[in-house]
């Protein structure tokens, strides 16, 4: 039986490329590494030339995306821009970090072109770090993790929990009971659906090209062209899906209870409406 | 008589690709719609919209997903 080249060209799960101990470092963690470096040195270099009037381009770049990253999300904290401040850190570098991922997966040599050969099986030296699930898992537990610290530190364990079963207004009624297990659970689907999007939507993306890339033959230099383009617009995408979702998540989670002014009411219709992408989501 | 792992995913690939085509088709609509009936509002629509289409293709992809690694 013929099988789909994906099989055979990219595979599922990431390989070990050595071993610390019983430790395997695979392919994708080292891609992840390499961009840390480059994330950490473009950033010091960036915030080392930054100037209230603009002279590098770089500073004046890095400071754009961090500005555009500010505006995006201090919308989903209902126009609270010292809240969004407080998590502009996280939400650049979960944004920066994914999409130099998804990006550098699209240059030659990733594709498994570069490889190393142990047991007779050739494995891709450097694999990005978003097609791997264990790498997407782990970025989408730092985001529900934020959330569920910050919501038990701004609100207190107890009402935390309490937050949990008291969808319906009476807190007595037995609904709650029914309702409160069912949002524990749809907090476990958003790390899931977090998790798999990315990792799904990149690791689609490579299997595409390498697919389209067997099919043209002699002239996949030109038909995996659209392919790479479209790629490129998907990583766009899924990285800034990620942090808005994400921040979406911690505007929900960090919330307070509290009954008041108009300005409260009208950042909750705004944070309703954010509740309703995030159930479209789910 | 046998059926083919093949057949069983192009017919995975051929369903799981009804439902997100019709959401990115509504999606968009919606979008042309709301642009048309407010033009000044085009890049919030637009942000909107590419978020809604991402959110849709995940579903595309879960299906891809599981063709790719069933054997």
């Amino acid at each position: 039986m013929q099988s789909f080249v994906a099989e055979t060209s990219v595979p599922l799960a990431a390989e070990p490329i050595f071993h610390i101990g019983s430790f395997g470092v695979t392919n994708s963690m080292l891609a992840g590494i390499v961009i840390v470096a480059i994330i950490t040195l473009v950033f010091s270099v960036a915030a080392a030339k930054s100037r209230i009037r603009p002279e590098s381009k770089l500073a004046y770049f890095v400071e754009n995306l961090t500005e555009f990253i500010l505006s995006s999300i201090t919308g989903n904290f209902g126009g609270d821009e010292g809240k969004a401040r407080r998590f502009l850190s996280l939400f650049l570098g979960l944004f920066v970090f994914i999409l130099l991922n998804n990006l550098f997966g699209l240059l030659p040599g990733m594709g498994g072109s570069v490889y190393v050969e142990s047991g007779g099986v050739r494995e891709a030296l450097l694999r990005p770090f978003t097609t791997d699930l264990n790498g997407t898992v782990a970025l989408a537990l730092i985001s529900i993790g934020t959330v569920q610290y910050y919501g038990i530190k701004e609100r207190g364990l107890f009402s935390h929990v309490r937050h949990y079963f008291s969808i319906t207004t009476p807190w007595w009624n037995p609904m709650n009971f029914l309702l409160g297990p069912i949002e524990i659970l749809s907090e476990i689907v958003r790390l899931l659906t977090l998790a798999m999007r990315l990792f799904g939507v990149i690791y689609a993306g490579e299997v595409l090209i390498h697919v389209i890339g067997s099919l043209t033959g002699n002239f996949a230099w030109a038909g995996t062209v659209p392919a790479i383009l479209l790629e490129v617009f998907f990583s766009f995408i899924q990285a800034y899906l990620f942090i808005m979702l994400s921040s979406v998540y911690l505007a929900i989670g960090t919330t307070k209870d509290d009954h008041g002014s108009e300005l409260q009411s009208s950042a909750k219709a705004k944070r309703a409406g954010a509740s309703e992408l995030v159930s479209s989501s789910v | 008589m046998q059926i083919s792992p093949d057949l069983i995913k192009g017919i995975t690939i051929a369903l799981g690709a009804i439902g997100p085509a019709i959401g990115l088709g509504l999606v968009g609509a919606a979008a042309v719609n709301s642009v048309g009936r407010n033009p000044d509002a085009q890049s919030k629509v637009l942000t909107m919209a590419l978020i809604m289409a991402g959110l849709v293709d995940a579903v595309m992809v879960f299906v891809l997903l599981i063709v790719f690694s069933v054997k």
